[in-house]
């Protein structure tokens, strides 16, 4: 009887298990420039990291690198990808390659990334050249996921310059997988009925006449305007064709702001119909100019829609797919939507003594687009073509390219330290990876303060950054603030 | 004071219905003249002596077919009130302002209509094309974002009034639990036997968060037909005049159909702060007065603010008051004592007009004592209607 050819293959695995790999070094030191670029993709714009004169006033001493960058500077860059490689060049020898090889052979050929935990020892400086060995810490049993039948394989990788100094370390687990051979985990509504036919055109039209005209020429134009009486300057919503207070027929009009927050929000669920995705949730926004609006929320689980919720205009018309926002007799037309207001950067460092347990973090939602997965997949110097290369990815079981772990480490960096300031010390990244990110699913942010350590200093953030396929990535983000 | 003239000086003296199904099998003609027969019956009236009609913008059945059904040789007043289910009760005082002036002896109210098995009001307004007169331009503030029902109407409500006051969704549960506890001992009920628990309501399927299915009324095929005339009229025929003590219609400042969500505040509901105005200063009555109530239920929060808004409590103890069986039958004010539009049947809440009608003749089968002064309102969160209806002296 021949073996079972899973138990053969598992066994050639579990063979490398407890291997190191040779030292893999960065063939450059890290340089102000890769860093720009990196903060350019994240969108990152914390001085320490690209001002001279900003970082050396800070506890840094000069500029230094973004903590979630660990991992990338030593990696062997595109020549290392397999339609890359010098026809002379040997195969990566590093035991997770080897892994990852064998089950790719088997038919694995999908991977996610399930668990990164960056743990930061010091700040990395330009000039820096690190290098890493890698140990194969566990490659699973073949095992049942949403996404397929599939291995995870889990390596640590210790971080040192060249020079020997240890500054970090990374605990990576992925999972390499049998695209279509997934069970979905989606859960039971009730309805079996198949959800309707999303595309933004497909929804109801707004009636335009002369009374609203002005409105609908404003979404052409991507302006809210709001209907302010010419003679008593009175603003007001609905539009009426004669002002109430001063009795006149001369209306013209603000452009709104489009900041605003929730004065009252619904989750419609039933009844489903097209050009809508469900649930769906629609918010009553207060304006800054003091009336309010309804208008469908992006990138708001019906969970995080609470009175009170600051949020901002954004146009429904950013997909190529999605042009016609909504049709009238002189063609298309976009349409509002709010999403929650994107945090601003603090400028100070919060004391570790001014947050406290249980405190929210603002919600921040990322308009996530192929350029966002791009910008990110190559300033994390991560060449895997599910991050750039759509046909590809999808010839990988993939609906689309995704954001790779790095650019969402990034992102998260980003959330936090926007939030704590810019000499907040990273320590540690953990996370685990659920959903993919792909291009025009919004992607939000949530956090809240989990621990705080007043005399140390020591924080841990909890986040969640999520789509509408569910929870991207679920973890702790560990600093250390001002005592 | 504000004293209508007419209040007083005329009656209803006949309530008619169809059963209430979910699939009539018949017109919605067929409905409307069953009903108004019906009605016409219970008073010992002829249809034939009919010279009034009075109805909904909404109503699909012309005054004229009725009139061609009914044998009626001759009408000298009929119109219309808008707003759909805000008109129930304003049909009466249509009826009433007609025979107290002497424009009309017997004016019928009617509404039917096949609303489950024919053109459902609760699944919105997916399907209207974009008209753009100023009524139908309305629906583009909500529309194209999603909201398209009652539901998702009244429900923007329902969070800002959960946020301002601590209303709970089980709060709203308790105003479903008291309907279809009514509706449990009403054979007429499409609910009949069957109560719900607080349990059920709470497990019930979201239909637009705060709104569970159980906080949101049924659809029903069904006519429902209100007979008014003089109160001299009404004590010669078969049934003890039901007096018209007062009736109301009411619009407030920045009104909106089911959409009034630009006002300063939306707790409240203050086009029914109108109507409760003209209602007690009219009837002279107070709260204290009234021993029972038909609150219109098409959704469950808007009874709480309608508590609220004629004064049986105050701003924000609509969710004490109906604490504790507070409107169950042997609470503080029994409300809806048919079931309601939750429990008997949605038509629009004419078929609550017939329950006060009953209560005021002792004749409901859920009987609250004391029952001299009945008050009935129209549909909440729209241009709206109520009624005080009461015993002959």
């Amino acid at each position: 009887m021949s073996p079972d050819p899973s138990e053969a293959l598992l066994a050639e695995l579990r063979a490398l298990v407890g291997t190191r790999g040779p030292v893999q070094s960065a063939r450059h030191p890290i340089t102000v420039t890769a860093i720009a670029d990196w903060c350019d993709a994240i969108g990152d714009t914390n001085p320490l990291y690209f001002d001279e004169e900003a970082a050396a006033k800070s506890r840094h001493g000069g500029i230094v690198a973004p903590p979630a960058t660990l991992d990338i500077w030593d990696r062997p860059g595109l020549p290392a990808q397999a339609r890359f490689r010098p026809a002379d060049k040997p195969a990566a020898g590093d035991p997770r390659s080897k892994a990852l090889r064998l089950l790719e052979d088997a038919g694995f050929v999908g991977v996610v990334a399930v668990n990164s935990e960056l743990e930061i020892v010091r700040y990395l400086r330009p000039g820096d050249l690190l290098q890493n060995t890698q140990i194969l810490e566990d490659v699973s049993a073949e095992k049942q996921t949403a996404l397929g039948t599939g291995h995870f394989v889990t390596t640590r990788q210790r971080y040192e310059t060249v020079d020997g100094e240890h500054v970090g370390d990374l605990l990576f687990r992925i999972l390499k997988f049998k695209p279509g051979t997934g069970v979905s985990a989606a859960k039971d509504t009730g309805d079996k009925r198949p959800p309707p036919d999303p595309t933004p055109s497909l929804r109801p039209r707004p009636g335009i006449n002369r009374d609203n005209q002005a409105l609908y020429d404003g979404y052409r134009a991507h302006e809210l305007r709001l209907p302010r009486c010419n003679g008593c300057g009175r603003l007001f919503f609905p539009p009426s064709p004669r002002c109430s207070a001063c009795g006149g027929f001369d209306i013209g009009y603000v452009v709104s702001s489009g900041r605003g927050s929730l004065y009252s929000h619904v989750t419609v669920h039933h009844p489903q119909v097209p050009g809508f995705r469900y649930p769906l949730v629609v918010g009553l926004v207060e304006l800054e100019e003091g009336v309010r609006f309804v208008a469908d929320l992006v990138g708001v689980t019906p969970a995080q829609a609470t009175v009170g919720l600051p949020v901002e205009l954004e146009w429904l018309d950013s997909h190529p797919a999605q042009v016609e926002g909504a049709t009238d007799s002189r063609g298309s037309i976009s349409l509002p939507q709010f999403r929650s207001a994107t945090p601003r950067r603090r400028e100070d460092t919060l004391a570790a003594a001014a947050v406290s347990e249980g405190e929210r973090l603002p919600l921040w939602t990322l308009p996530v687009s192929p350029t966002h997965i791009v910008a990110g997949a190559v300033a994390t110097r991560d060449f895997q073509d599910v991050h750039h290369d759509r046909d590809l990815a999808q010839q990988k079981g993939s609906k689309d390219i995704f954001l790779n772990i790095n650019t969402s480490l990034g992102y998260l960096q980003r959330y936090v330290t926007d939030f704590t300031g810019p000499e907040a010390v990273v320590t540690a990244l953990r996370v685990r990876l659920g959903a993919p990110a792909y291009p025009y699913l919004p992607l939000t942010f949530a956090g809240s303060i989990q621990s705080v350590d007043p005399a140390t200093g020591r924080v841990v953030v909890g986040v969640q950054a999520s789509n509408e396929l569910g929870p991207h990535l679920t973890g702790t983000v560990e600093l250390e603030l001002p005592q | 004071m504000t004293r209508h003239s007419y209040a007083g000086r005329a009656a209803i003296v006949g309530i008619g219905a169809t059963e209430f199904s979910k699939d009539s099998g018949r017109s919605e003609l067929q409905l409307a003249l069953e009903a108004c027969a019906a009605a016409c019956a219970d008073a010992g009236v002829d249809p034939s002596k009919v010279d009034g009609l009075s109805t909904f913008t909404m109503e699909t059945n012309p005054e004229s077919e009725i009139m061609r059904g009914l044998g009626i040789d001759e009408l000298t007043h009929f119109s219309r009130i808008h707003f759909g289910g805000g008109a129930p009760c304003a049909t009466v005082q249509l009826a009433a302002m007609a025979v107290a002036t002497g424009v009309a002896d017997y004016v019928l109210c009617y509404r039917a209509f096949n609303e489950r098995s024919g053109r459902r009001f609760g699944s919105g307004v997916q399907d209207r094309p974009a008209g753009a007169t100023a009524e139908e331009a309305q629906f583009a503030w909500t529309s194209p974002h999603g909201l398209l029902t009652p539901a998702s109407w009244v429900a923007m409500f329902a969070t800002r009034m959960m946020h301002e006051y601590g209303v709970t969704s089980e709060d709203f549960g308790r105003v479903a639990v008291a309907d279809r506890k009514h509706a449990a001992t009403n054979p007429a009920a499409h609910f009949y036997q069957q109560p719900i628990t607080l349990e059920d309501h709470q497990q019930s399927r979201w239909i637009v968060e705060p709104l569970h299915l159980l906080d949101c009324c049924q659809e029903t095929d069904g006519g429902q037909a209100i007979l008014v005339t003089s109160i001299e009229r009404a004590r010669d025929l078969a049934q003890p005049p039901v007096v018209i003590e007062a009736a109301a219609q009411g619009m407030a400042d920045d009104q909106h159909m089911m959409r009034s969500f630009f006002r300063d505040s939306i707790v409240g509901l203050p086009e029914m702060g109108t109507c409760a105005r003209q209602i007690w200063e009219t009837s002279g009555l107070t709260p204290a007065d009234v021993k029972t109530a038909v609150l219109y239920d098409h959704f469950t929060p808007f009874v709480l603010a309608q508590l609220e808004e004629f004064g049986f409590c105050g701003p924000g103890e609509a969710k004490d008051f109906v604490a504790d069986g507070g409107i169950e039958l042997g609470g503080r004010l029994p409300v809806n004592t048919h079931g309601g539009q939750l429990g008997e049947a949605y038509l629009h809440g004419m078929n609550g007009i017939a329950e006060g009608v009953r209560q005021v003749r002792r004749t409901s089968v859920n009987q609250v004592d004391g029952a001299d002064h009945v008050l009935v309102t129209g549909g909440t969160g729209v241009p709206t209607s109520a009624l005080m209806v009461g015993r002959d002296h």
